[in-house]
């Protein structure tokens, strides 16, 4: 472990797309695509990352109950935030040709449970929808028109409580067709599939990428906030109050700072007592506008 | 456009659900089998699902008409409401929908019909009372008119009960439904307005009030009956001019006859609402405001509503009588 970085730097670290994909045939075109480099190959999944571009990545291996474990894993190895999108790609199964078309799955159903998911929101300028039949066993007769693959199910059972259903995505490659089996899939013939997809990948990541800033806006917290909260005893109440009250005075106040050394010796609630006399005060002439 | 439709297998032939897939062949048609398995999940947002709506179509099963909250509509009359539809194309700041769901996406009940027949159970239990029947309580009445015609089969059944008021509730413009047929003399197309910077600032997505005003005048002039819903009141830096000039705007040339009636009513939130609201728009000016909370609803406190409530009442009393202005309280 100690030729990688201690996992505890990437505290801060602001990961915007957190990928969690099956198999390293599938992984290896989007690791390089990002510049991700290895972070930790001994543990239980394999974790890439690029704190410039980023980019995170797990291989969780195959099936359902993998692929919602790694990605609980790397959510918490790298502290990802709430704002961050989840993305799983890989290859799959589908009722009609061509093998190498790229699909949103806007409906996942697990075969073994009966769930139904509905994860992001629709990118239809850029992909086609269609509903996914996670499985637990390779299918081999494409009896309905729809994908098949054997990790979506527990990736959406699991990953919108990290973030939200909208930013959470299942991106498929078809890999297999009644007419083209799944044995003659090779690790060069994924690469090869997910390589040519490239291009309409990052423009997919350009549109998930305007709603990561748009919610890293709303839940970030200003670094003023926990600066100046270091200087005070603030309890897990006193915080969530004095958070909200200060919400409200920086939207009245936009150009003040809060300085710790206007408050020396004061207790949390007689800042949040200061801070709600101040917006008291300027409420008389609000322009709510 | 709407990119994506999920459609409840069992009113997949509905002609309702007909109509929708001929006016849009190219979107997505996404099958469900019943419309809680998408909408109002946990872990939605709210915020982001907005910007790209998809339309469920769904059947409902119960709960057609309800008895309106005390306080909402005139007293003198009884009131119930009815959503064909959860959501609204547009996006106010201060919309109570974005506390109640978490969820965007447009839930359109295609079966009307049941809709109906649940109206004319309730007429016939309150024989001989006053009946009004609220539509735009979940939604805006008109916004999605176009697409689900459900203003035409309302008012085709409505004119079968012309002693039972119909109020449609919107902020649309989408009024080509009522001019082309007669007006009914009990269908109240009830407007919501607010003055034009405020209105600029905060109804996000809706027709400005120029546009409104416009369609207003136009429907009056046909002999629609017209409803002023000034409500929720906005407290802001200059609020009496604002609403001054708001109603001078509208009620100077508005042909007094065609006024059924003016509502006002405070901004109001509950609590719970009140909060995710502002979590979903912690920018806003308008959750910066040091509102009040008593028994669980957050206002801006009985002194602002005392003032705006005085203040507004003698303003439409230049402009009407007395008998033709209410407040809303919830
Ligand atoms: S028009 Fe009404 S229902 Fe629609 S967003 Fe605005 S407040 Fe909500």
């Amino acid at each position: 472990m100690s030729e990688f970085k201690d996992p505890k730097n990437f505290a801060k670290t602001q990961f915007n797309f957190c990928w969690v994909i099956a198999l390293r045939a599938e992984a290896i075109p989007i690791i390089e695509a990002f510049k991700m480099k290895i972070l930790d190959n001994q543990s239980l999944f394999p974790i890439y990352a690029n704190e410039t571009t980023g980019h995170a990545l797990i291989i969780s291996g195959i099936g359902s109950i993998k692929s919602a474990a790694a990605a609980t894993f790397l959510k918490n190895y790298l502290q990802i935030k709430n704002y961050t999108a989840w993305i799983n790609l890989g290859i799959a199964g589908f009722s009609r040709d061509p093998i190498g078309d790229i699909y949103q799955a806007v409906k996942v159903v697990s075969k073994e449970s009966g769930a139904v998911f509905f994860p992001g929101l629709r990118l239809s300028k850029l992909l086609p929808a269609e509903t996914l039949v996670t499985v637990s066993k390779p299918e081999s007769k494409y009896n309905e028109p729809v994908l098949y693959d054997m990790e979506a199910a527990g990736f959406c059972e699991l990953v919108p409580s990290f973030s939200c259903n909208e930013l959470t995505y299942v991106i498929k490659i078809v890999s297999d067709t009644a007419n083209s089996s799944s044995t003659l899939i090779t690790k060069n013939l994924v690469r090869d599939l997910i390589e040519k997809q490239l291009s309409k990948i990052s423009a997919v990541l350009g549109q998930i990428e305007i709603l990561v800033q748009e919610e890293k806006r709303r839940l970030s917290l200003p670094d003023e906030v926990e600066d100046f909260e270091k200087n005070f005893r603030f309890t897990e109440t006193s915080k969530h109050q004095f958070r909200e009250i200060y919400r409200k005075w920086k939207i009245m106040f936009p150009t003040k700072r809060l300085d710790p050394s206007e408050f020396l010796n004061s207790q949390p609630k007689d800042i949040i007592l200061q801070l709600e006399k101040e917006i008291l005060i300027n409420a008389e002439n609000w322009n709510a506008l | 456009m709407i990119e994506t439709i999920f459609f409840e297998e069992q009113i997949s032939n509905h002609p309702t659900t007909e109509r929708i897939r001929k006016a849009l062949p190219r979107s997505t048609w996404v099958p469900i089998e019943r419309y809680q398995e998408l909408f109002n999940k946990r872990h939605q947002n709210f915020k982001l699902q907005k910007k790209n709506p998809a339309l469920i179509l769904a059947k409902k099963h119960e709960n057609f008409v309800l008895p309106v909250p005390s306080g909402f509509g005139m007293d003198s009359h009884k009131n119930f409401y009815f959503s064909h539809m959860y959501n609204c194309l547009y996006d106010c700041k201060y919309c109570f929908l974005q506390g109640l769901y978490s969820s965007a996406n447009f839930v359109l009940f295609v079966n009307y019909e049941d809709f109906f027949h649940s109206i004319s159970e309730k007429i016939a239990e309150y024989k001989g009372k006053s009946l009004t029947f609220f539509s735009g309580y979940d939604c805006d009445s008109l916004a999605f008119d176009k697409l689900s015609g459900f203003a035409d089969h309302a008012l085709t059944f409505f004119e079968t009960f012309p002693n039972v008021e119909l109020e449609l509730r919107t902020k649309s413009i989408a009024i080509n439904s009522l001019l082309q047929r007669k007006p009914l003399d009990n269908c109240i197309v009830a407007f919501s307005l607010s003055p034009s910077e405020i209105a600029k600032s905060m109804d996000s997505k809706a027709p400005n009030i120029n546009r409104r005003i416009n369609a207003i005048k136009q429907l009056a002039e046909t002999g629609w009956k017209i409803g002023l819903r000034f409500d929720p009141l906005i407290y802001t830096s200059n609020w009496k001019n604002l609403y001054s000039s708001l109603f001078e705007e509208i009620l100077n040339g508005l042909n007094p006859s065609m006024l059924h009636s003016i509502s006002y009513g405070p901004l109001r939130f509950p609590k719970k609402m009140y909060k995710k609201a502002a979590s979903l728009h912690p920018e806003q000016k308008l959750f910066a405001f040091p509102m009040e909370e008593t028994k669980g609803i957050v206002s801006y406190g009985k002194k602002i509503e005392t003032e705006m409530h005085d203040f507004l009442k003698s303003e439409l009393n230049k402009y009407t009588s007395e008998n033709k202005i209410f407040q809303c309280t919830i």
